[in-house]
């Protein structure tokens, strides 16, 4: 497969392990100063690898690339199996890119337990990067709970608020409980596997060669769906979301609200593995709804917050409405909108905490009344501040409008009703941003503003420049990002088509023969 | 039935291992009965090197593939009894080599304390080789009756005296109704021996009869509602001794479960997964919930292990071969990652002479050697990947699926998520909280090699368990029609 595109050494395991090296590497060290620099140095070689990842990657391809497969348990039929294509390279990239500039912001801001921090950090991205270019659905698996550990001390050690005790516990029993449906999910996947050729298999090749008949399609997805539910969140599944978020540190904020795992996991598996089940009314239909709600409710949510980053939860909430609604419309615009779209969250999203980070150590708060008149003492915080924002909401010639659009026209061709929704949403998420920026920012200098306040240093300004650039770009000139995407997502739409026809033309050959592409 | 005893050298050469650890221990209790003032730590040395000798014994047999029967099929040798018998061992070595600090606390009889040790290892090694219902009922007690004095060790303990009490009223008790199962099963059936049970026709006497024999290893292994004595008894019990408790007799009565149900009685599956379903849900949920209100880390042990033996016992409830392949390796995980645990608080115990989870506050601070290994080995028991406790618990949860044993599946998932949260309360304690005396623990180089042993065997099982997984296969080969039986239809996999 693809042999010519292998590096001398397996690229990806190197992408994953290399953090977790790091990671050991801060351990042995006594010098703070140089744990920093070796985190950040481990950060950017990971960087630079997932950048020669994305230029080697041979776009408009379904194929699986820079494919490592070893036999781990036989007995059960799973391997170490790790391939990106293109559903999963941009997510490694951008994996990558966070990490150098969570390591940036935490350079002064993290002082008490500093090698544990990085320590964790690093192993944060072990995990992640670990979910998105794993193949076999354990592997998979194992890192989706492997997340948890860092993640728990990360929220538990250096959250700001006073309940991060508490939001840690919240966090890790919440994802377990939705993610112990997954594992049952998978394991009844591969019952299947065993029932049609008699052997175990958890990966997602072999899986997607044999059909699974539709009533054992619909308890899987569910209970995959779950899983998945819970981490993204998904509406009404997010509870845990605003604890985690509001009180964790911002470093883990970023990943959390950036990187969004939980709707990845409906491209990389739900789609292709169950298609049958992904297109089927009572699933669509429940699905949009959640979807629809999420949008509303967390827009409406995040207008009324008096708090910055509370706002910035619900509006993550509603963004979150908007990839699902692109998702489960089930159509070509509608995916592709609503992958760009999860990379561009990482991109604003994850942006605007690192600005409610900067506003959090310059006030002690990221209250709205404790604001008022900012932009006058801090431009540039205040400029940056409006392109992202003006991003996350989806101006035009930002990335958020391209991803917004295309999700949008997804959306219509589903369902007027809910291209209507998707409107509302926008319009809501101008308010809400506009009105806090209005307060906060613009206006008289507000009591409670400390007299000397220091605009964005050098290193932040790394992380908004870089920020802005990549925003920019993806807004004015999407085409090489899509053309990464867009081979992968025709296959999935190709077999979802099939799964539509199942429920409409009354088809009777099984769903899944579209596989020779995905396996070339 | 008639007696006639013949052996020869061959046949006693299936014998090895236990003659050769009957011969040690025999000579450990001379040596320190003629050595005045020796000291007990080398008694220690001395038993291990036994216990390791033995062990090398029996992976030798394992290698060359020794099987065979003896005393008309009461002692049997095979792949299954070389495994458990081996699982035994291990945990003897660990659990000697853990206790040698907390011996010294003891004011007399050191030396006997590891002979006590190895003769109930022998006895469970006997149980490991049980295939007929008169050799369960007798090493069944021959290596409890090592157990009721280990228990009430400490003399001047309230609380060991007591647990040693109940321990035995108790015990006594499983083995009244073991011996009354075995003459009920023996008046249907005319038989004791399992291989010729599996053609009789089933009756009340014979499902009352198992019923009681079922309850009897249902007291052994801890399961709900068998489970009375463990809390007290654990809670009491010398902590090495605990660990012991906690470790070994649950393997060696899982041997005799496996055979008994999936020999003797293989006919009436149907009827008896029921059985295990319902003691595998109640020990899960009973054993999790009220972990979860333990302040002692003895007894939030107890029950944690009051709970894994409801997974275990998940593998019988599936009663395939893959359910059995699935019980052995997962009793392997829980070998590892139990001791280790024990033995992290053996190491605390020692120190701080409390077992209160309380104590536990900073340990990191304390000791961020044992606080770390506390964590990996409490993960591995809730089951968090990719430690040891991940795979055995996948494997279970495999086996009841191909079963389609829902109800018990979810009831077991929503379980792991309890447990989760009590083995992240005292992760909390010993990470985020402030110790109150902050002075380092130190810990002595015995018990850093159990816990090392423990980390080893627990991330191994977890990363790499292919070896481990094949040789639970090999162990269990001759089941393979069981799973034939009750899934005729299905092609054979190629995993099994």
């Amino acid at each position: 497969m693809l042999e010519e595109l292998q590096f001398g050494f397996p690229l990806l395991s190197v992408l994953v392990f290399l953090p977790f090296a790091g990671a050991i590497a801060v351990w042995v060290q006594r010098d703070s100063d140089l744990m920093r620099k070796t985190t950040l140095g481990v950060a950017i070689v990971e960087l630079i690898l997932a950048a020669l990842l994305l230029l080697k990657f041979l776009p408009d391809s379904a194929a699986m690339q820079f494919v490592e497969r070893l036999e781990w348990i036989p007995a059960l039929g799973i391997s170490y199996h790790l391939a990106v294509d293109g559903i999963s390279v941009l997510f490694v990239g951008l994996t990558a890119l966070l990490t150098v500039l969570i390591v940036l912001y935490s350079w002064e801001t993290v002082q008490t337990n500093l090698k544990a921090y990085l320590m964790s950090l690093l192993g944060l991205e072990t995990t992640v990067m670990g979910i998105f270019v794993s193949i076999d659905l354990i592997l998979f698996f194992v890192f989706w709970e492997l997340m948890l550990i860092p993640s728990y001390f990360l929220i538990k050690l250096w959250g700001v608020g006073e309940h991060r005790q508490y939001a840690a516990l919240k966090y890790v029993l919440y994802t377990l409980l939705g993610s112990v449906f997954m594992l049952v999910g998978f394991a009844l996947l591969s019952l299947n596997h065993y029932r049609v050729t008699g052997a175990y298999s958890f990966d997602l090749l072999d899986l997607l060669t044999v059909p699974v008949p539709l009533d054992q399609q619909l308890l899987i997805f569910w209970m995959i769906f779950l899983g998945l539910a819970f981490k993204a969140p998904i509406f009404p599944f997010h509870t845990w979301l605003p604890d985690a978020l509001v009180q964790g540190p911002i470093g883990m904020s970023v990943v959390l609200a950036g990187i969004k795992l939980g709707t990845y996991g409906f491209l990389r598996f739900s789609f292709p593995l169950l298609p049958e089940a992904s297109a089927h009314p009572a699933v669509t239909r429940v699905v949009m709804v959640l979807a629809v709600i999420a949008i509303v409710y967390g827009a409406i949510i995040a207008i009324v917050q008096a708090d910055f980053r509370r706002l910035l939860v619900f509006s993550s909430i509603s963004h979150l409405g908007f990839v699902v609604l692109g998702l489960f419309a089930l159509n070509f615009q509608g995916i592709q909108g609503s992958l760009i779209q999860m990379i561009n969250l990482g991109l604003t999203t994850a942006g605007l905490f690192f600005f409610a980070g900067f506003l959090y150590d310059r006030l002690g708060n990221t209250l709205v009344h404790a604001g008022g008149g900012l932009a006058a003492k801090m431009p540039v915080l205040a400029a940056f501040l409006l392109l992202i924002g003006l991003a996350s909401i989806g101006l035009p010639g930002t990335n958020g409008f391209i991803g917004e659009f295309l999700i949008l026209l997804g959306a219509f061709q589903a369902h007027w009703f809910y291209g209507v929704i998707c409107v509302s949403g926008v319009i809501f998420a101008a308010a809400y941003f506009l009105w806090y920026y209005e307060r906060a920012i613009f206006g008289p200098v507000g009591r409670l503003v400390p007299h000397v306040l220091k605009d964005l240093n050098q290193r932040e300004m790394v992380i908004a420049s870089t920020l802005s650039l990549l925003i920019l770009w993806i807004g004015l000139y999407p085409a090489p990002f899509l053309r990464m995407i867009n081979g992968s997502i025709q296959v999935v739409v190709d077999r979802l088509e099939q799964g539509v026809l199942a429920h409409h033309g009354g088809e009777n050959e099984p769903p899944l023969l579209a596989t020779s592409s995905l396996r070339k | 039935m008639t007696f006639d005893l013949v052996l020869s050298g061959s046949d006693l050469l299936l014998l090895a291992p236990e003659i050769f650890l009957t011969v040690w221990l025999c000579v450990v209790l001379a040596i320190d009965f003629s050595i005045k003032n020796l000291d007990h730590e080398n008694i220690a040395y001395l038993s291990v090197g036994g216990v390791i000798a033995t062990l090398l014994n029996l992976l030798w047999f394992d290698y060359l593939g020794v099987t065979g029967t003896l005393f008309h099929d009461m002692f049997v040798l095979d792949r299954l009894a070389i495994f458990f018998k081996i699982f035994v061992l291990l945990s003897t070595v660990l659990v000697i080599l853990s206790s040698i600090d907390y011996v010294k606390s003891f004011r007399f009889f050191r030396g006997e304390y590891y002979f006590l040790v190895m003769m109930s290892a022998l006895g469970m090694m006997f149980m490991a080789s049980a295939h007929d219902l008169l050799s369960v009922f007798v090493t069944l007690e021959f290596s409890t009756f090592g157990f009721y004095v280990l228990v009430a060790y400490l003399r001047d303990d309230v609380k060991s005296n007591e647990a040693g009490l109940k321990f035995f009223i108790l015990g006594v008790f499983a083995a009244g109704l073991l011996a009354y199962g075995v003459s009920l099963v023996y008046g249907e059936t005319g038989t004791l021996v399992f291989s010729e049970m599996a053609h009789t026709p089933g009756s009340y006497g014979l499902a009352i009869g198992f019923l009681m024999i079922f309850a009897a290893l249902g007291f052994k292994i801890g399961a709900v509602p068998f489970h009375s004595w463990i809390p007290d008894t654990y809670h009491g019990a010398p902590t090495p001794v605990t660990a012991f408790l906690s470790i070994a007799p649950k393997g060696a009565a899982m041997a005799i479960l496996i055979r008994m149900f999936y020999v003797a009685l293989a006919a009436f599956k149907p009827t008896w997964v029921l059985l295990f379903v319902v003691a595998s849900i109640l020990s899960m949920t009973y054993g999790n919930i009220v972990a979860i209100a333990q302040k002692n880390i003895k007894r939030l042990l107890a029950y944690s292990g009051i709970a894994q033996i409801g997974n275990v016992l998940i593998g019988l409830a599936a009663g395939t071969k893959r359910g059995s392949d699935a019980i052995l390796f997962y009793l392997l995980t829980y070998l590892f990652a139990n001791l280790g645990a024990f033995a992290v608080v053996i190491g605390v115990g020692n120190l701080i002479k409390s077992d209160e989870i309380e104590d536990y506050n900073g340990l990191n601070r304390r000791s961020p050697f044992l606080a770390a290994a506390m964590l990996i080995f409490l993960l591995s028991l809730a089951g968090v990947p990719p430690l040891a406790g991940f795979i055995g618990k996948l494997y279970i949860f495999v086996a009841a699926i191909d079963q389609e044993l829902y109800t018990l599946l979810a009831v077991g998932l929503i379980n792991i998520i309890i447990s989760m949260y009590y083995y992240l309360v005292v992760v909390k304690k010993m990470y985020i909280n402030e110790p109150v005396d902050p002075s380092p623990i130190r810990v002595s180089i015995p018990i850093k090699t159990v816990i090392y042993v423990g980390l080893a065997g627990t991330l191994i099982l977890g990363i790499y368990p292919r070896p481990f997984i094949e040789w639970v296969v090999a162990a269990t080969l001759m089941f393979s029609n069981v799973t034939d039986m009750v899934a005729a239809a299905l092609p054979h996999g190629s995993g099994g």
